[in-house]
């Protein structure tokens, strides 16, 4: 069994790969790259040269080209030495146009285009518009080249893993004493309460494992999951932190920073990172941290994306289940009275009916029950979770009873169901022992989809209360023609849904000795 | 066998039986009949002991005869006549246009967003009021069947584009054992690309018209039917009928057509049922999320409407389309099912 899984779990993958190619090749190639620009207020307010640097600048961070404008390759070339700092001075001031360069400018701008060119760059040089030179006239010049799918592709799957070591840090005198790990029982942070937690000194978080009162109560920063970064659903945030990261309000509570110095602040210490910039002569710096590890996120008030969609998705799917599997038992022992047709009138409703016209349905009765009808991420209202999750539960409960009716249906007419009945055995006894075993195993095969579907959210749903769960974020990123997030979010559904096809196989040979994955046995 | 011939077998039998109740040995001469009377010469025939005597049976009048058994199928058919009447030939006689056409009054306000009462209280009672009017004093009625006409052409031709390259491929699918391997590996990939997606993108590239949405709806659709179908074909494949078919020489083609095919139809029909409404329905959610067509589709429609909900008067605007598409839906999926009910042989008993 577990070679034949591990033949699945392979091939899983390598559609998963697949299946990010090809929505990369649709995304970044068949998507006009204008179309990036047309919800993007700051674009139309840029004017002449700045909105093509804008532009070139954009299309670098979505991934579609690289681009390096002429400043940043002679500050690299500080960087390594070979030009000084006065001199870059002097010749980073380029002139208006071509004519107007000076000798030593000239040099410079030359050596600078013929490197570029030689690596298959592009060289755009934009003269100064004199008429609009102080709102972006200015002149420009830089190289760009565009980043070949595969290129792109490889680089989506090589950073999507990132291991956190203690050589993260690259200068020595960014740190303050040894690199390291250390473990205490007793975490600053937590308070100085009994709290184990691993700490590095030359990672890039601070906090590698620690506890803490929230769910799951025990949390990792060392190996880190990277879809991509966003640019326009939640701007330079990663993918999967848009979907991690709690949203809502800001929540103050007392913190001991390191110093000692204790504080009313939202500043979640465990969430510290590695800050190179970070000034430790600054006295707003230098009262509350003793290194580096500045950079930290606020408690918020409401759960993260994922979280909400889980909230609602496994509820919902709780709900279905404890009613569908009650509901299509009974369904299928009362067939054809009127309880069964009750219920199949409801199972064509759910099935024909477009999905938006019921749950606006479904909405309608619910505001006029007073319950609400948006929800606000900013209230802790449960009663706003009512809704969506009713939306999502009532039907599946239809698709539920179907599928259970009609195997037990099936089931009732098969010979052994038979043969126990002349044997004497009673009804409820046939019910209970045969029917509903033999019934409930393709039902079983769905259990692990609907749980790990509970976290990629109900599209629909959640677009029409406006609920900020994962299934709005694909929505949200398809009308901001956020790239990035399109293909994480479809490289993130991928792999749920192989890894929950292959949880059901499993949980089906578990629930079922008859199915066998081994080569032999078939 | 002639009538009178039985007759005669009867009164014969009826006369023996009474002989042999007084526990007599029957004594034919005491019948006082001639041979020839008591029996006739019967000709053996190689053709007539051929025949089968069961009343003939003809697939299609059983199907018919079952589902039309039934009163609730002949309602719901009358009523599919009448909703197809309504969106296909009421738009053509009224000559709607979402554009020009007297029934929009766009420049008059006091023409706009108008409850049933007032605008048939405006115009005088007309087919055109009994909705009210939209938001740019338009016709709501004819508005909504419109909009069904391009909802319900769309969600035809998806239907049949997807159901012959889906049941044509799942055919051969399930036959080959070479193309299987292949064609599993294309389901698995392709199968766990979210639609919504493969839709957006299509739509995105090409501009959003109705033979985009096409493309889109059909690009991929046509997987799940033809892997529905190959999984159907390869039960049916290896039936012992099916076997011994192909044990006397029967070639494959002749298999899949005339004993794989036939036995398919009630799976195809209900399939069917299923896939129109589900066409509809996604139709409607890709207008509301606003990646639908350019055109003015029952989706367009609730989108465009979905404000006057909260408006107290305007909720007829909202509440009309919704109504037509439920209807819509419900009817085709309650003839389809049914249909595909009736044509499984298992029920003309």
């Amino acid at each position: 069994m577990s070679k034949y899984l591990v033949k699945r779990l392979i091939r899983g993958l390598i559609s998963v790969v697949i299946i990010v190619a090809v929505i990369m090749l649709l995304v970044y190639t068949f998507i006009k790259r204008e179309d990036i620009f047309k919800n993007d207020p700051n674009f139309s307010k840029k004017l002449s040269n700045a909105r093509d640097v804008y532009q070139y600048e954009r299309w670098e961070d979505f991934g579609y080209l690289d681009y390096v404008p002429y400043g940043d390759w002679l500050n690299m070339l500080v960087k390594d030495g070979t030009l000084t700092s006065e001199k870059r001075n002097e010749v980073a001031q380029f002139g208006y146009t071509e004519a107007d360069d000076t000798p030593a400018v000239k040099e410079y701008v030359d050596k600078f285009k013929a490197y570029y060119q030689s690596k298959g760059y592009t060289i755009v040089r934009l003269d100064a518009d004199m008429k609009k030179i102080t709102v972006g006239g200015r002149q420009v010049l830089f190289a760009y080249k565009d980043i070949p799918v595969l290129t792109r592709l490889w680089k989506f799957f090589t950073s999507i893993l990132e291991v956190d070591t203690i050589h993260y840090v690259e200068n020595d005198e960014d740190l303050v004493g040894e690199r390291g790990l250390t473990f205490t029982f007793f975490d600053p942070a937590a308070g100085g309460k009994f709290s184990p937690a691993i700490m590095g000194n030359g990672t890039k978080h601070k906090y590698l494992l620690y506890f803490d009162n929230q769910f799951p109560f025990i949390h990792q920063n060392v190996v880190k999951f990277h879809l991509g970064k966003s640019f326009a659903v939640n701007r330079g945030v990663e993918v999967v932190e848009t979907m991690t990261n709690k949203q809502g309000s800001i929540v103050k509570s007392e913190v001991t920073y390191p110093t000692g110095y204790v504080e009313e602040t939202s500043d979640d210490l465990h969430t510290a990172t590695f800050s190179p910039n970070a000034n430790l002569d600054n006295t707003f710096i230098k009262t509350r941290f003793t290194d580096k590890y500045t950079n930290v996120t606020s408690v918020k008030s409401s759960g993260s994306r994922i979280t909400l969609s889980f909230i609602i998705g496994i509820i919902s799917s709780i709900i279905a289940y404890l009613l569908g599997v009650p509901i299509g038992i009974a369904m299928a022992r009362n067939k054809g009275k009127w309880f069964d047709k009750i219920a199949t009138a409801y199972i064509v409703f759910i099935l024909a009916v477009p999905s938006l016209v019921y749950i606006f349905i479904f909405r309608t009765v619910g505001m006029a029950a007073k319950l609400p009808g948006k929800f606000d991420i900013d209230s802790n209202n449960p009663l706003q979770f009512v809704l969506p999750i009713v939306s999502i539960a009532l039907p599946s409960v239809a698709g539920l009873m179907q599928w259970l009716r009609r195997y037990m249906i099936d089931q009732m007419n098969s010979d052994y169901v038979k043969f126990a009945r002349s044997g004497g055995m009673s009804e409820r006894g046939i019910f209970s022992k045969h029917i509903l075993k033999n019934a409930a195993i393709p039902l079983v095969h769905g259990i692990p989809g609907t749980i790990l579907g509970a976290l990629v959210g109900g599209f629909i749903t959640e677009t029409i209360y406006s609920v900020p769960g994962t299934g709005r974020m694909l929505t949200q990123a398809i009308t901001l023609r956020d790239n990035a997030v399109i293909v994480g979010l479809a490289a993130f559904y991928s792999m749920l849904s192989i890894i929950s096809l292959i949880l059901g196989d499993i949980l089906m040979a578990l629930v079922d000795p008859r199915i066998s994955f081994t080569d032999k046995a078939r | 066998m002639k009538k009178d011939e039985l007759a005669l077998i009867k009164y014969y039998s009826t006369k023996v039986a009474d002989v042999a109740d007084e526990n007599k040995q029957v004594n034919l001469q005491e019948l006082n009949m001639a041979n020839e009377e008591l029996f006739a010469h019967q000709d053996h025939s190689d053709l007539e002991s051929e025949k089968i005597t069961a009343p003939r049976y003809s697939y299609w009048k059983s199907v018919f005869r079952v589902f039309f058994k039934r009163k609730i199928n002949i309602i719901f058919l009358a009523l599919l006549g009448l909703v197809l009447a309504i969106t296909y030939i009421y738009p053509l006689i009224m000559g709607y246009d979402p554009d020009v056409t007297p029934n929009i009054h766009i420049r008059d306000f006091s023409a706009w967003n108008l409850s049933p009462e007032q605008a048939i209280e405006k115009y005088g009672f007309s087919l055109h009021w009994i909705l009210g009017t939209g938001m740019r004093g338009q016709s709501t009625f004819d508005y909504i069947w419109y909009g069904g006409t391009i909802s319900l052409s769309l969600a035809f031709i998806c239907a049949a584009i997807n159901m012959i390259i889906g049941i044509a491929l799942g055919a051969i699918w399930g036959f080959s054992k070479k193309f299987d391997i292949f064609m599993t590996e294309v389901y698995n990939i392709i199968g766990n690309v979210p639609g919504i997606l493969v839709i957006t993108v299509l739509v995105l590239i090409l501009t959003a018209g109705f033979w985009t949405m096409v493309f889109a709806l059909t690009i991929t659709g046509w997987l799940g039917i033809a892997y529905f179908i190959r999984t159907q074909v390869i039960i049916i494949r290896d039936r012992e009928y099916n076997l011994a078919s192909r044990c006397l020489g029967t070639n494959i083609f002749r298999i899949a057509f005339k004993n794989v095919l036939p036995f398919m139809t009630s799976v195809i029909v209900t399939l069917l049922a299923t896939e129109i409404p589900a066409y509809i329905s996604s139709e409607v959610f890709l207008s509301y999320i606003g990646l639908g067509m350019s055109d003015m589709s029952l989706g367009r429609i609730i989108q465009e409407a979905q404000a006057s909900m909260l408006v107290q008067g305007r909720q007829i605007q909202f509440w009309a389309p919704v109504a037509v598409s439920a209807v819509i839906t419900i009817v085709l999926y309650v003839v389809g099912q049914n249909l595909g009910d009736a044509s499984d042989p298992r029920t003309h008993m």
